[in-house]
């Protein structure tokens, strides 16, 4: 090609003392200081992490969030209670559906309407769906960020079935916006459970063959045995829960605990610990869950009760006076609401306590002392979502 | 090839160098928040594959992309971000946005930290609506995308001028 | 879910008892004395504890040692003046009028001030949460710092002091997390303004979903 234009110049210098600035300063006290993000492809979303370094080894590590904040606690009380479940959708958007209904079950404790046994059982299958479909995409990217880049293809490839079946019942591939105080939008169509059964066993198989590809790997299991320990009484303090609690060996699910009306205590699963903490124990614990889900889904299609979907509620929704926490095992780990009504169309205030935000603010603890790849482990295991940290 | 400063390309010439262009896009992902999955899956997974068009995902920087892709929530926080990214890419370039918030906004119009749009920052070629759009739909924009290229005057481009396409 | 909810008065007097939350609010009681300013109960449901500021860290201490809620959730606020914009929800062609600020009334437990700090605790061994809610008053808008009873409560009041305004004393970072530095105000505070909505009414004001199951709408929508 000819020779470089003027202008061409100054924008590669540019951009040339843009990335100094940005990537690396070196600093001659305390170390090196290294940026990972706001767009680095080993932290899903746009985390940044400021790391400071002796050599390889983590002096100190501070996430620096904010770069997904999008008001969504302000943005609540500007809205009535049915728009309010179309943006709470959009907080962990990997398990969209399973955001809605800890909202909705405070809505429906306040109003003191309780959704018919048939809507509850479809909720819980479809939280286990969107549990599967959420999880299933962690696998793939936990293997990516140890380099394994087979098992992401697979795991996109076998969540779109899971995908599918989401989209067939609700009419939304990833935002489904299903729930409805007093019950569901729809009922299921014709067909549904037949194919989501052979989805389910099609996503037993895709654990099997994560386990054998992934688990059993020599270099996944040396970069994640005995990385990133977090010790029961550490988790508790920082406010871990779902899989990343369990891995610590805290036998503790708010499925089987506190089901809050749903239906999981109507079928037989277990809930899966691992004593270890680690980052494979994470792993591990999800993977396994993921299995557990699909005998929920089973169990649960199989055991599905007959009767109306959707309870008699008023045509203007307006919420009594009071406030209502509702906490429910969502994929990330307990998500609750807690929601203060004034008696509106809308709730005067609704705190979101989003699982990521309190299971991302052990980072700067777990991270000390640990290599610089194995930050990428750890965070890769602690799996949050750039949405559900930020809101 | 001092032809194409020059401003005096052969038809033909122009042509052959747009398709090739056009098959060969290095598409810088930049995933934002939900748009990214479903960027992901059309990047990604075996079902969309969207090698198949002449796309080629994950380049290893900005600088050896030709297309960046915005999907998602565009906060106030993010702008000098992505500003710095896209001054960084060479030219030619090309911008797709992706889904209703970095279009407009979208569900956070009203919202205190969003950009209401990331037109507002970088030029756009392609808007993909949706929320999220389909792995479907991001094909689509960037088949239109393609199109597009198919018919600009490479010289022009070249200079730095902004395009017009009829 | 099936029982009637208590009537919002300061001790819980409702038709049916709720013997495991009385029993760890005893044992608050018994910790705390006189700190404890308010409580309520929904039976079945949920126990609130409104301390004083003083004894805020006393009662987490308590709270966490002496009733066994070692299980930490979340610290937060909440502004209590109802909205000077209201909420919008006028027509769309409605001027947005700044009305006198209504009367300000607060929630389960009680409340004096306009700002109250509100935290919530697990015990997985008792299978239940507490909230704790605290008054700040405006003149003195400090809180002593949570992190020596749950190390976890550090990033949540970085969030409720930018979102807030509230000081917390002996917090050793205590600096924005989510909005850029230049950013002036306190988002969440309900005299913030949300300008989008001041340049343009919300447009989805009139639209109100018909219910599935409503006679009158059945078949039309899909």
């Amino acid at each position: 090609m000819a020779a470089i234009t003027d202008r061409q110049r100054l924008a590669y210098a540019n951009a040339q003392a843009a990335d100094g600035r940005v990537n690396l300063e070196f600093e001659t006290d305390e170390g090196m200081t290294l940026n990972m993000g706001p767009q680095h492809p080993a932290t899903h979303g746009t985390l940044r992490i400021v790391v400071k370094l002796d050599g390889e080894q983590v002096l100190s590590c501070e996430p620096v969030m904010g770069y997904m904040h999008r008001g969504y606690e302000k943005l609540t009380e500007v809205r009535t209670y049915p728009q309010v479940t179309t943006l709470i959708n959009r907080i962990d958007w990997l398990g969209s559906f399973a955001n809605e209904v800890p909202f909705i079950l405070a809505a429906e404790r306040l109003m003191e309407i309780e959704a018919p046994p048939r809507a509850q059982w479809i909720r819980t299958a479809l939280f286990e769906l969107s549990r599967i479909a959420n999880i299933s995409l962690f696998v793939g990217d936990m293997a990516l960020h140890i380099g394994a880049m087979t098992a992401a293809f697979y795991a996109f490839r076998d969540r779109e079935f899971v995908l599918n079946q989401i989209e067939a019942a609700t009419g939304g591939r990833f935002h489904p916006n299903f729930d409805r105080i007093g019950g569901l939008k729809d009922d299921l169509p014709k067909g549904w459970i037949a194919d989501t059964k052979a989805a389910m066993e099609r996503i037993r198989d895709f654990c099997d063959e994560m386990e054998i590809l992934v688990e059993g790997n020599e270099i996944f299991e040396a970069r994640t045995r005995g990385i990133g320990v977090i010790p029961a009484e550490v988790a508790m303090q920082f406010g871990l829960t779902g899989a990343n609690l369990r891995a610590s060996g805290v036998d503790w699910d708010l499925r089987r605990d506190e089901p809050v009306g749903l239906a999981w205590n109507e079928v037989d699963w277990n809930v899966i610990t691992h004593p270890d903490g680690d980052s494979f124990a994470r792993f591990w614990v999800r993977l396994q869950e993921i299995r557990e889900s699909t005998r929920i889904v089973d169990q649960l299609l199989d055991g599905l009760p007959a009767g109306p979907y959707m309870a008699k509620v008023p045509r203007i929704i307006k919420v009594p006076e009071g406030e209502a926490w509702v906490a429910t095992e969502n994929p990330l780990g307990e998500m609750g609401y807690y929601v203060v009504s004034q008696g509106g169309l809308g709730p005067f205030r609704v705190k979101i306590r989003t699982a990521s935000f309190n299971n991302v603010s052990v980072v700067p603890w777990v991270c000390r002392g640990v290599y610089v790849p194995d930050v990428i482990t750890i965070l890769a295991s602690l799996y949050f979502i750039l949405g559900d940290i930020d809101r | 090839m001092g032809l194409v400063e020059s401003g005096k390309l052969p038809k033909p010439l122009t042509s052959l160098l747009n398709t090739s262009r056009k098959y060969s896009i290095w598409i810088f992902q930049w995933g934002l928040a939900c748009c990214a999955i479903e960027m992901g899956a059309a990047l990604g997974s075996p079902r969309y594959d969207v090698m198949r068009l002449g796309v080629i995902p994950l380049p290893a920087s900005p600088r050896q992309a030709d297309l960046v892709c915005f999907s998602g929530t565009v906060t106030d926080k993010m702008v000098p971000s992505i500003r710095r990214l896209y001054d960084q890419m060479p030219d030619p370039k090309y911008v797709i946005s992706m889904g209703s918030c970095a279009n407009c906004g979208g569900p956070y119009w009203d919202s205190y930290s969003v950009t209401k749009g990331v037109d507002q920052i970088v030029p756009v070629d392609v808007y993909v609506p949706g929320c999220p759009p389909r792995p479907e739909a991001l094909l689509e924009g960037i088949v239109l995308l393609q199109e597009r290229i198919g018919k600009e005057d490479m010289a022009e481009r070249w200079r730095g001028e902004p395009i017009v396409v009829s | 879910m099936s029982s009637p909810e208590a009537p919002a008065t300061e001790e819980a007097e409702a038709p049916v008892t709720d013997e495991v939350r009385e029993e760890v609010l005893a044992e608050l009681r018994e910790d705390l004395g006189d700190a404890i300013v308010g409580t309520h109960i929904v039976p079945g449901q949920d126990l609130w504890v409104r301390v004083t500021k003083d004894a805020w860290q006393q009662a987490g201490f308590a709270l966490r040692d002496g009733a066994g809620f070692k299980m930490f959730e979340f610290v937060s606020a909440i502004d209590w003046l109802p909205s000077p914009w209201g909420k919008s929800e006028d027509s769309p062609t409605d001027e947005v009028v700044e009305t006198e600020p209504a009367e300000i009334v607060t929630g389960y437990a009680g409340g004096d001030t306009r700002f109250q700090v509100f935290a919530r605790a697990h015990s997985q061994t008792r299978k239940m949460g507490v909230t704790l809610k605290v008054d700040v008053p405006e003149d003195d808008f400090s809180l002593p710092t949570w992190i020596p009873v749950f190390a976890g409560a550090n990033w949540h009041e970085r969030e409720t002091r930018e979102m807030f305004g509230i000081d917390f004393v002996g917090h050793p970072h205590l600096v924005n997390i989510y909005l850029p530095g230049e950013f002036e105000g306190h988002p969440l505070r309900k005299d913030f303004p949300l300008l989008a909505r001041h340049v343009k009414p919300w447009p989805g004001i009139v639209d109100i979903e018909p219910m599935p199951g409503d006679e009158s709408e059945e078949g039309e929508e899909g």
